[in-house]
């Protein structure tokens, strides 16, 4: 049904204007995906959803915005895990979809490069650099709904960045369309340009307080031919990384994921996901995932030096058991352990959550002071900390005690997450490695980062947003 | 009793297949190859009647190119106590290899051969009834369950209508279906293990047997590719399209 144009207040009457009936959402039940965290965990209003069909479009609306002082929740897939992707309650912000951005707008496979509009799907760039012999590393769980554009504006990291970095490891140029209308075409594809201030590094992982990335030009890999993947039975958590350092130098550096898995978590899966099953024979109390990969053409003895190396260290006892995928499908089977743990985890009552980071040596030291501090914080709670152990990052996730129910666990959140952010400080680590601050973490960084480096933050922030319209009360206060 | 199982070295499961630009078959050049998974329940049975004490020896065979060793090798981890490679670099059609492997069942005697029921490469799903007729053997084609007793083999077989019990006089020729068993990951120790156990290799003239393909691939072709959907506009132009461009009503 066509909108009725006549009727509409400022500012949507200018909005509609610039995208056209496409592009305003109004009723609730059609704005309903874009209002709530994909979670539950929070449920936003809105006075509209826009979804503009160019940049120069997603500059026009932010201008009208900034006109009329409204504020804009920048949103890609919607995928994220700190909120800082949907409205507030009031109903006073409008929401921004970049999801009909959906262009790739070019692959020059001889640079390396992939030019592509910010609302692109992850897996979809995947295919398109699968298509084009080259690769496209970032990898993680949500690929398949969330936006590069996301993934840029929170720096995400996920199960690759072992080898190649986070977000902001894999882009050369960002278009950004600035809130007072203007659109900054950074697309630049160079490896070297020492030309003055970085620009792009500030809109990377700014989650939208800064301004909206509409387009990204990506760095692409060549392609894995081969892959080895293992999942090993490791005697703890010195052993995995003892063996981590062994592997890194063993492979020429080719240990693409390197995933910590507790017996608890491997419990989690096997007793929720359908069609899981226990690797190996033993118990053991620690695992890891380990990926190694090859890109060289031709004929590769990536799988007998892997078994080489694994047998080496099976006689050094860093490896107590173990197995290598002997297909593609074993291979899957074993990721699947790893990928299903947050889902498992939900079905073992609430969980209070922590997606930290350390350097990668004091992880054993990370792991086991933590675990004592919450279980004497809280007895019966169960730590399951699992995850990219080889980046230094693992999701310190604790699901309730057995016999408690959720909601008063869950009334636990901030005295437990001090307990674990306070050890995560000590040891000079970081209470958001790759999910960001969102509205979730605004208050609690204020307790990790000086006020300097606050200061900051802020002052870059007056500058680009003076009527502090972009994404209010995320990373920063309101 | 000796358990004979064979294993082909297929393109993985999990590789997306590509048909050669010259339409002669499909693109195996540089594509991760694993064993036919059909014949990995063929091994896991194998292993699971020598774990209960039915069998005395599980012996893997693989026909093909030299990489065939790396299938053994994994049938080997997984827990076959040796391996005999009947190598060659010729295609190898359905009964081609059915004889083959009547001549290794002639050598060694075993009186249980277990196959996967098809290949995923070809489909063909001839290699176990040939081999069976060949030898003048019962066969249990696509088993879900096998249990031997005093030289019987009790074999369910997953047929169209449900489930089929049939008595099978040993020695017999097993072929096995996806809900067979599942199979065990070969672990790290196992794997290396595996490096030490024998196979022996041999070749197509060796055991006396005419490989010449019979049948003639004219040629391969990718199947038409789906169109996508369109949206109509009223219910009679669903009406219309029905009766007209799909001609269905």
């Amino acid at each position: 049904m066509p909108l009725d144009t006549a009727a509409l207040p400022e500012p949507l009457a200018q909005i509609h204007a610039v995208v056209g009936d496409r592009g305003l959402v109004l009723d609730p039940v059609d704005m309903e995906a874009n209002l709530v965290e994909w979670r539950g965990m929070w449920r936003g209003k809105a006075r509209a959803v826009v979804k503009p069909g160019t940049p120069e479009e997603v500059a026009a609306v932010l201008k009208v915005c900034n006109d009329h002082k409204v504020a804009v929740v920048p949103q890609g897939g919607n995928t994220s895990l700190c909120g800082g992707s949907v409205p507030f309650e009031s109903g006073e912000e409008i929401v921004l979809s970049t999801q009909r951005l959906n262009r790739i707008r070019a692959i020059d496979p001889l640079n390396y490069t992939m030019t592509v509009d910010a609302g692109v799907v992850l897996e979809t760039i995947h295919q398109a650099a699968l298509d084009a012999d080259r690769f496209f590393p970032l990898s993680l769980a949500a690929q398949g709904t969330c936006q590069i554009g996301g993934n840029l504006s929170t720096n995400a990291g996920g199960v690759n960045v072992l080898r190649y970095g986070n977000t902001r490891d894999l882009v050369l140029g960002l278009e950004v369309a600035l809130p007072d209308g203007r659109l900054w075409d950074g697309l630049r594809g160079l490896r070297k340009d020492n030309t003055g201030y970085d620009m792009k590094h500030l809109f990377v992982g700014a989650e939208g307080t800064l301004g909206i990335i509409t387009g990204a030009v990506l760095k692409l890999f060549p392609r894995p031919r081969h892959r080895a993947t293992a999942f090993l039975a490791v005697p703890d958590p010195e052993a995995a990384i003892a063996l981590l350092a062994e592997a890194r130098a063993h492979t020429a550096d080719a240990v693409s994921s390197f995933e910590l898995i507790p017996r608890l978590a491997l419990d989690f899966v096997l007793g929720a996901i359908d069609g899981t099953s226990d690797p190996l024979d033993g118990r053991y109390d620690h695992y890891v995932l380990m990926e190694v990969v090859s890109t060289a053409t031709g004929e590769s003895d990536l799988l007998e030096k892997t078994e080489a190396f694994l047998g080496e260290m099976f006689e050094k006892q860093l490896v107590l058991d173990g197995t290598l995928a002997q297909s593609d499908a074993q291979a899957d089977a074993l990721w699947k352990l790893r990928e299903s743990i947050s889902e498992a985890q939900k079905d073992y009552g609430a969980s209070i959550k922590h997606d930290i980071s350390v350097p990668v040596s004091r992880m054993p030291d990370f792991l086991k002071v933590a675990g004592e501090r919450v279980v004497a914080a809280l007895p019966g709670i169960r730590v399951c900390a699992f995850g990219h152990a080889g980046d230094g990052n693992v999701h310190f996730n604790l699901s309730r005690p057995e016999d408690w129910e959720d909601k008063p666990f869950l009334a636990e959140w901030e005295r437990i997450a001090k307990v674990v952010h306070d050890t995560v400080a000590e040891m000079g680590g970081s209470i958001s490695a790759e999910h960001g601050l969102g509205r979730l973490k605004r208050e609690e960084v204020l307790r990790y980062k000086s006020e300097t480096e606050m200061e900051m933050m802020r002052a870059v922030k007056r500058v680009f947003d003076p009527n502090g319209i972009m994404n209010p009360g995320k990373v920063l206060d309101a | 009793m000796k358990v004979l199982v064979a294993v082909k070295r297929v393109v993985d499961y999990n590789v997306k297949i590509r048909v050669k630009a010259d339409q002669t078959g499909v693109e195996t050049q540089n594509v991760k190859m694993s064993m036919n998974p059909f014949d990995e329940i063929g091994v896991e049975e194998a292993i699971r009647l020598k774990e209960a004490g039915t069998a005395t020896e599980v012996v893997a065979v693989s026909l093909g190119v030299q990489q065939c060793q790396e299938t053994l090798r994994t049938a080997l981890a997984m827990g076959a106590d040796r391996g005999i490679h009947v190598k060659t670099d010729e295609e190898l059609q359905p009964l081609a290899v059915a004889k083959l492997l009547k001549a290794v069942v002639d050598k060694e005697a075993p009186e249980l051969v277990i196959l996967g029921k098809q290949a995923i490469d070809d489909d063909a799903n001839q290699t176990g009834q040939m081999l069976s007729a060949l030898l003048g053997w019962s066969q249990g084609t696509f088993a879900s369950e096998i249990a031997p007793e005093n030289g019987t083999l009790h074999v369910t077989r997953e047929i169209d209508g449900g489930l089929e019990k049939v008595d099978l006089k040993m020695p017999a020729v097993v072929t096995t279906d996806l809900r067979l068993n599942e199979p065990r990951y070969a672990s790290l120790p196992n794997i290396m293990k595996a490096k030490k156990k024998p196979i022996d290799t041999m070749e197509p003239g060796d055991l006396g047997v005419d490989i010449a393909p019979r049948l003639t691939t004219l040629k391969v072709e990718e199947p038409p590719k789906r169109e996508a959907g369109i949206k109509v506009e009223t219910v009679s132009d669903l009406v219309d399209k029905l009766k007209n461009e799909a001609k269905v009503i």
